[in-house]
């Protein structure tokens, strides 16, 4: 268990005590994150209306919340994050799906393996974000590149722990299905896929990072629509309170990501500490 | 115990590392019901020739038959227990206890009567949805015990299954073993270094030699059944432990030293 941040969600203990005292709780346990967010927005309030003073260079954490509020009614946040939402969920899903084929393949022939090895680990060190320009190249300013983007990021690591978890499964564990008289289908099933389970899951929380700066970047290349296009087109018309606004977003559905996916992990492996 | 019908005769088994010999002509029978124990000094192949008669491993030359068919590869008519108690650790232990069943497509409401029953016998009522980490270490070997159990098996093979636990837990696990065996009277095949503890379990003791592995010696246990644990003070008791003691005293003066040389 990681401990407890400002952004996790009461357990359920706190569930019995009446809905007043869990949430001052909530909030009395972790005094110390929430004191150091809000100093650290009082902070940037300040210096960007009292130093900075400029909404060109810098806007202040309330002139974002305005902002946010105006993009919302006027219906073109939602817009940027559908189409941003549907990009890195289609890459998301399609690297998921790939990576995990993938590292059973390496990690259940040698020949697989050989083949593959150079290729994973020289694509997973390299910034292939980089090449976003040419992707959008190939495949237009639709949403396809930017899949395309998303779905390269994030195969790597979900390649790359999906090898290892599988190859690293206990080899008692195996032989000890093996003395009931287990074929080799179902000591994959029964021992090496649980057995590799957490290690996919780390990758594909890796992942969800990667794949969302997969997004915002290509997007800042070139998009009609998506959370990067509207950040890039804040910034050419120096409107700081909407690329501040887009970037909010981008942060909040990184973390709800990342908790949720924790939670998840947590609810589907009972059995880890 | 003479005039039950063979339950596994074993003829020349040899068993070659490259070259390596660890196993040279061991040749026995063992009959239905009976609990052997095989003590020997480390590395005399104890463990080798347990996983060959499980199926894990190719014999070198000779062969096995269990129930008058030749051992070719495991199956359900042989259940282990591991040094390691190994259990999967995503299984709860009712599953853990259910896994050979159901490699072997044999889950059915009779079977889990059945897995139930042998958690209870093993003293584990009311455990059956915790998972391993949650129990202590002689917990987790009655587990394994009930696991290799619930196949029904016609042998059951132990490798060291209590040299991990401490001293009192393990002659605690002595005494359910055998209540365990009286219950069902299976054929056991069971490996320890501990020389009183084969004493307090066996019909008859294979004192293993080693370089290379063979049967130096066949001991006849002849010691009351039941035996209440006080049974181990008793000079007869202590009589077959210097004996065996003394059968392979060389032998494990020469492993040791040899261990510490690398
Ligand atoms: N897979 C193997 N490959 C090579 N040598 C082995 C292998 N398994 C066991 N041995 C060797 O065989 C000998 C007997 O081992 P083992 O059966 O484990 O002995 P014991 O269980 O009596 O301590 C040892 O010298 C060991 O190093
Ligand atoms: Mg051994």
């Amino acid at each position: 268990m990681t401990q407890p941040d400002a952004f996790s969600v009461p357990g359920a203990a706190s569930r019995e005590k009446s809905f007043a005292t869990s949430l001052c709780d909530f909030f009395y346990q972790r005094r110390w994150s929430w004191g150091s967010v809000f100093t650290g927005l009082a902070v940037w309030e300040f210096v960007s209306r009292v130093i900075v003073g400029s909404k060109l260079f810098l806007a202040a954490p309330t002139q974002v919340l305005v902002a946010l509020f105006e993009l919302t009614v006027s219906g073109e946040l939602e817009k940027h994050i559908l189409t941003s939402t549907l990009e890195f969920l289609v890459g998301y899903s399609v690297a998921c799906v790939l990576g995990v084929g993938l590292g059973f393949i390496m990690a259940s022939s040698k020949a697989g393996k050989q083949s593959l090895q150079p290729w994973v680990s020289g694509l997973y060190a390299t910034p292939t974000v980089a090449l976003a320009p040419l992707f959008i190249l190939w495949f237009g300013i639709g949403i396809l590149s930017k899949v395309v983007v998303v779905a390269v990021l994030v195969v790597f690591p979900v390649t790359i722990n999906t090898e290892t978890g599988l190859r690293t499964t206990p080899t008692q564990l195996v032989e000890t299905v093996r003395a009931f008289g287990a074929n080799a289908r179902q000591i994959f099933f029964k021992v090496s896929l649980p057995s590799a389970l957490p290690f996919i899951f780390a990758g594909l929380r890796l992942g969800i990072g990667r794949g969302l700066i997969g997004v915002v970047v290509a997007e800042l290349f070139g998009a009609r629509a998506g959370l990067g296009q509207m950040i890039s087109q804040a910034a050419e018309t120096f409107n700081m309170p909407n690329l501040f606004a887009g970037v909010t977003v981008l942060a909040v559905a990184g973390i709800a990501m990342t908790s949720g996916f924790t939670w998840l992990e947590q609810k589907l492996l009972p059995w880890r500490e | 115990m003479t005039d039950a019908p063979v339950k596994l005769s074993v003829a020349d088994l040899t068993k070659r590392f490259g070259s390596l010999e660890v196993l040279q002509n061991i040749t026995t029978e063992i009959r239905n019901g009976e609990f052997i124990s095989i003590v020997g000094p480390s590395g005399c192949g104890k463990t080798t020739f347990l996983r060959i008669i499980g199926g894990l491993e190719q014999a070198s030359g000779g062969e096995a038959h269990l129930d008058g068919r030749r051992i070719e590869g495991p199956g359900a008519d042989r259940g282990f227990v591991f040094q390691q108690d190994n259990l999967l650790p995503w299984r709860d232990i009712l599953a853990n206890t259910e896994i050979g069943p159901e490699i072997n497509g044999a889950l059915s409401p009779e079977q889990r009567r059945n897995t139930l029953r042998l958690l209870k016998l093993v003293g584990l009522e009311g455990f059956e949805h915790y998972y391993p980490r949650q129990l202590s270490g002689g917990m987790r070997q009655r587990v394994n015990l009930a696991r290799a159990l619930a196949v029904d098996p016609a042998l059951l093979l132990m490798d060291e299954p209590f040299s991990a636990l401490d001293a009192q837990t393990r002659e605690i696990m002595q005494t359910e073993l055998l209540r365990v065996w009286e219950e069902g009277r299976k054929t056991v095949l069971f490996v320890t270094h501990q020389i009183d503890e084969a004493v307090y379990l066996s019909y008859r003791i294979f004192v293993f030699a080693r370089r290379p592995g063979r049967i130096n010696e066949i001991i006849d246990v002849d010691l009351p059944r039941p035996r209440p644990l006080s049974i181990k003070r008793t000079p007869r008791f202590v009589e077959y432990v210097d004996h065996i003691w003394k059968l392979i005293e060389e032998d494990v003066r020469v492993s040791v030293l040899e261990e510490h040389a690398g």
